[in-house]
């Protein structure tokens, strides 16, 4: 197979018998004099292999090879050279040459070394394509090398370049928005703006508005133009988080806007159009959504392009404990504690604990511990009891598909700790999240939690 | 005779082993590549040393050498070697004439091969 060769000779007979070489042996070929025309060329031209003479009129053949190494040229450089010293040839391949042919050199040891070095360089390029597709541990703000993370490292990636509807679900504190703005970062997107707008937490009255803006007086309170979520992620990507929450009226409006790419902002008469790469994600079961009559279905063909799943924590096997580490790394940092890890009951005990309320629920339990504990290692006896002792009973999503049967009447303060328990567990323990759902200030469920607490 | 002292200018294994692996009017070009070389690097080699310039004296003799050692002119890249190292006690003067003539019989010795 013809490869890309850049020769390095300054001197012309010994260019004129490598290039009449290389032209026989069928490969692309082009020729620098000096070090300097060498670098512009690789830079261009991206050679698969470089013959490089050692001694050159600008600088050596150790340097090229420096410069281009900095300049992340991964070519296989193979070092020709009048004397055959063996510190001279360990320099070489110290600075990254792949071989060395001692001049004059027959066609047949040109074409076996060349061909060797090309060899060298291609099981080398598929080794590391393979390392990155399956055994990457980080992928933008994931932290993650289980096969299931791989799978969604590589739908993200396949995805990226496209302008289609993504369409991500898994449970909460499963890195939703995370994988969201990876989305953005691995697009040609990623230089416009990236807008998270969470349905679930913004006002029904006001989701219109948030989203596609409002000309001054359009409301009460309207007192200049707004642009909107929409138009301000023009050109880049808006996230609508909990796209379940949407109300009717709001879906209807969200349908047209997918249909037509075309924001009319509140109060406004005048359609713009804009360039919006749509990411909607849920933690609800979106297709019961539909057939409960909840959901548009229209809405959801039109939304549910491209599916992204995201594993729970307790599918990920061994990336709970890269992902408590690097919180841990974090948190102490922040709160200048002198944690550096944790012991053997510890991590037992995060490996084992199902954390219902994923990434979210382990960045509390570990912050917990941080700030209300000092030393060097955490021990298990600084997480709180709930992961002491085991699984509960279901995870959320089993919660909320077979709900148990409520008594049909209660004392209202005991109504009142029951719905604000299942949001809280609904969350992963996110209180404002928690708030956000009930419809009250997060300052009335601390409230609440602290008088609790302390009645126990 | 004169064939034998002339292919004697010339490691017979190098210069072969280079016409077979290259088409005939392939050989010629580097053949001529080679003369051309010849006379630019032996006129800079003589203006260095006339000049006094160490550096462009042992330059040129380094690239002589190496065009030599590629058609395997034997005699003349012994010569350049010596030409371009500057702890060998021999003046220019000593060395230049001797180099000449090798340069002569290599392209003597080539121009029999190519015919």
């Amino acid at each position: 197979m013809p490869a890309r060769v850049l020769l390095v000779e300054d001197t012309p007979t010994q260019a004129e018998i490598a290039k009449a070489m290389l032209r026989e042996f069928g490969h692309d070929m082009r020729h620098a004099e000096t070090a300097g025309a060498a670098l512009k060329i690789a830079e261009e031209w991206r050679p698969d292999a470089i013959l490089v003479d050692l001694v050159l009129p600008d600088f050596s053949g150790m340097e090229l090879m420096r410069r281009l190494k900095a300049q992340g040229v991964n070519a296989a450089c193979i070092v020709l050279t009048a004397h055959g010293p063996v510190n001279t040839a360990v320099e070489a391949m110290r600075e990254g040459a792949t071989d060395f042919l001692l001049k004059p050199y027959a066609a047949a040891r040109l074409r076996v070394t060349l061909e060797n070095a090309l060899e060298k360089r291609a099981l080398r390029q598929a080794l590391d394509t393979a390392q990155t597709v399956l055994g990457r541990d980080r992928f933008y703000g994931f932290i993650g090398g289980s096969p299931a993370m791989q799978a969604v490292y590589r739908t993200i990636e396949s995805v990226a370049g496209s302008k289609a509807t993504v369409f991500i679900s898994g449970e909460s504190g499963t890195g939703k928005e995370v994988a969201a703005e990876a989305l953005h970062q691995a697009s040609p997107r990623c230089r416009k703006a990236f807008i998270a707008l969470n349905c679930g937490a913004i006002p029904r009255d006001l989701l219109e508005s948030e989203i596609f803006g409002h000309v001054k007086g359009a409301f009460t309170g309207a007192t200049e133009n707004r642009i909107g979520a929409a138009r301000a992620a023009d050109g880049g990507t808006l996230f609508l988080d909990e796209i379940g929450e949407l109300p009717a009226e709001m879906q209807v409006k969200l349908l047209r806007f997918v249909q037509t790419g075309q924001v009319t902002p509140v109060g406004g008469t005048r359609a713009e159009k804009v360039d919006v790469r749509l990411v909607c994600a849920t933690n609800r079961d979106i297709l019961a959504e539909v057939q409960a009559g909840r959901f548009r279905e229209d809405l959801y063909y039109r939304l549910y392009v491209v599916p992204v799943v995201l594993p729970p924590l307790r599918a990920r096997g061994e990336d709970v404990l890269l992902i408590a580490r690097h919180l841990l790394a974090a948190y102490a940092r922040e709160e200048g504690k002198a944690f550096t890890g944790f012991d053997a009951e510890a991590e037992g005990a995060i490996s084992t604990y199902p954390w219902p309320g994923n990434v979210r629920q382990l960045q509390n339990v570990l912050r917990n511990a941080v700030v209300l504990h000092t030393g060097g290692i955490v021990t298990r006896s600084m997480f709180p009891a709930l992961l002491l002792h085991g699984a509960p009973a279901s995870s959320p999503a089993a919660v909320a598909a077979h709900p148990a049967p409520p008594s049909p009447i209660e004392p209202l303060v005991v109504s009142e700790k029951r719905l604000i328990l299942a949001a809280l567990e609904h969350t992963g323990q996110d209180v404002p999240r928690a708030a956000a759902l009930l419809d009250v200030n997060p300052s009335t469920l601390y409230r609440k939690l602290t008088a609790w607490k302390r009645e126990s | 005779m004169q064939i034998v002292s002339q292919m004697s200018a010339l490691d017979p294994e190098v210069a072969s082993q280079l016409a077979e692996d290259l088409p005939p009017d392939v050989f010629r070009n580097i053949i001529s590549t080679f003369e051309e070389d010849l006379a630019r690097l032996t006129q800079e080699l003589a203006a260095a040393a006339r000049a006094g310039d160490q550096e462009g004296y042992e330059r040129a003799a380094h690239s002589l050498a190496g065009a030599a050692a590629a058609v395997g002119a034997i005699g003349l890249e012994r010569e350049a070697r010596i030409a371009m190292d500057h702890r060998q006690p021999e003046p220019p003067a000593t060395v230049l004439p001797r180099l000449l003539n090798e340069a002569e019989a290599a392209l003597q010795a080539l121009h029999a091969l190519i015919n």
